[in-house]
């Protein structure tokens, strides 16, 4: 286990983060969006997260780093929730009824994951620098 | 009073143990040039993450950063065992014989 584990472990959360990020941004982009390719009004998507081994080979046999993991999304999940009935008929993809099914997706929620996106982003940014302070330090006790 | 038996203490042990490191051949300058060999491929490691970054293949920003960090890590770690090393030689020169 070297000062490196700690930038790499960090390194894993922030590519999660940026992952959940562009799912938030796919949600909000398609928050009115009627039609998809499998059809039906587009449905929000959210992460998975999971477990993952920093490093492979060498340093495996080492007993401390197996209990260090990083994480990673391994999946993208859809939200089946029915969708939101709003009264237009004039729609091209209104129903018989009038209605146009629009996505489940709630600008509010996704607001509140973003800023908590953010958030984890910057506080795995900040063990980044404490790692490099703590290096740095290190290399003050020779001075 | 009873003596405390040295064979009932027995301190865990670790189910691995380390491989144990072969130095006694390896000259002083061999140590340093594989040092500033590893130095060297970390500032290349960098070069090639900012170059990735610029021409657009780069998947992550942080990616960059976290290379280039490790260089500047690496590159001020290798100054301080120069400066170690150097500190040692002058002192040795300046001793009276």
């Amino acid at each position: 286990m070297d000062i490196f584990t700690t930038f790499k472990v960090a390194g894993s959360a922030l590519e999660a983060q940026r992952i959940r990020l562009d799912t938030i941004s796919s949600n909000i982009a398609n928050v009115e969006t009627t039609s998809t390719p499998e059809g039906g009004p587009y449905k929000k998507k959210s992460v998975y997260f999971e477990t993952t081994p920093v490093s492979f080979g060498q340093h495996l046999q080492d007993s401390m780093e197996q209990h260090v993991k990083g994480v990673k999304v391994t999946r993208i999940l859809e939200d089946n929730s029915p969708p939101k009935k709003v009264y237009n008929p004039s729609h091209p993809d209104a129903d018989q009824d009038g209605y146009v099914a629009m996505p489940n997706v709630n600008v509010l929620k996704e607001m509140t994951d973003m800023m908590s996106a953010t958030r984890s982003y910057e506080a795995n940014t900040t063990t980044i620098k404490s790692a490099k302070r703590m290096a740095l330090k290190a290399l003050e006790i020779g001075r | 009073m009873q003596p405390i038996q040295a064979a009932d203490i027995s301190l865990p042990q670790p189910d691995t143990k380390p491989a144990p490191v072969d130095r006694a051949g390896e000259s002083f300058s061999s140590m340093i040039g594989d040092m500033v060999a590893n130095v060297e491929k970390q500032q290349e490691n960098a070069d090639m993450a900012v170059q990735q970054l610029h021409a657009g293949n780069a998947k992550n920003l942080h990616e960059v950063m976290i290379a280039m960090e490790e260089a500047d890590i690496s590159l001020r770690f290798l100054v301080q065992v120069r400066n170690k090393a150097l500190e040692a030689y002058q002192e040795i020169m300046r001793m009276q014989v």
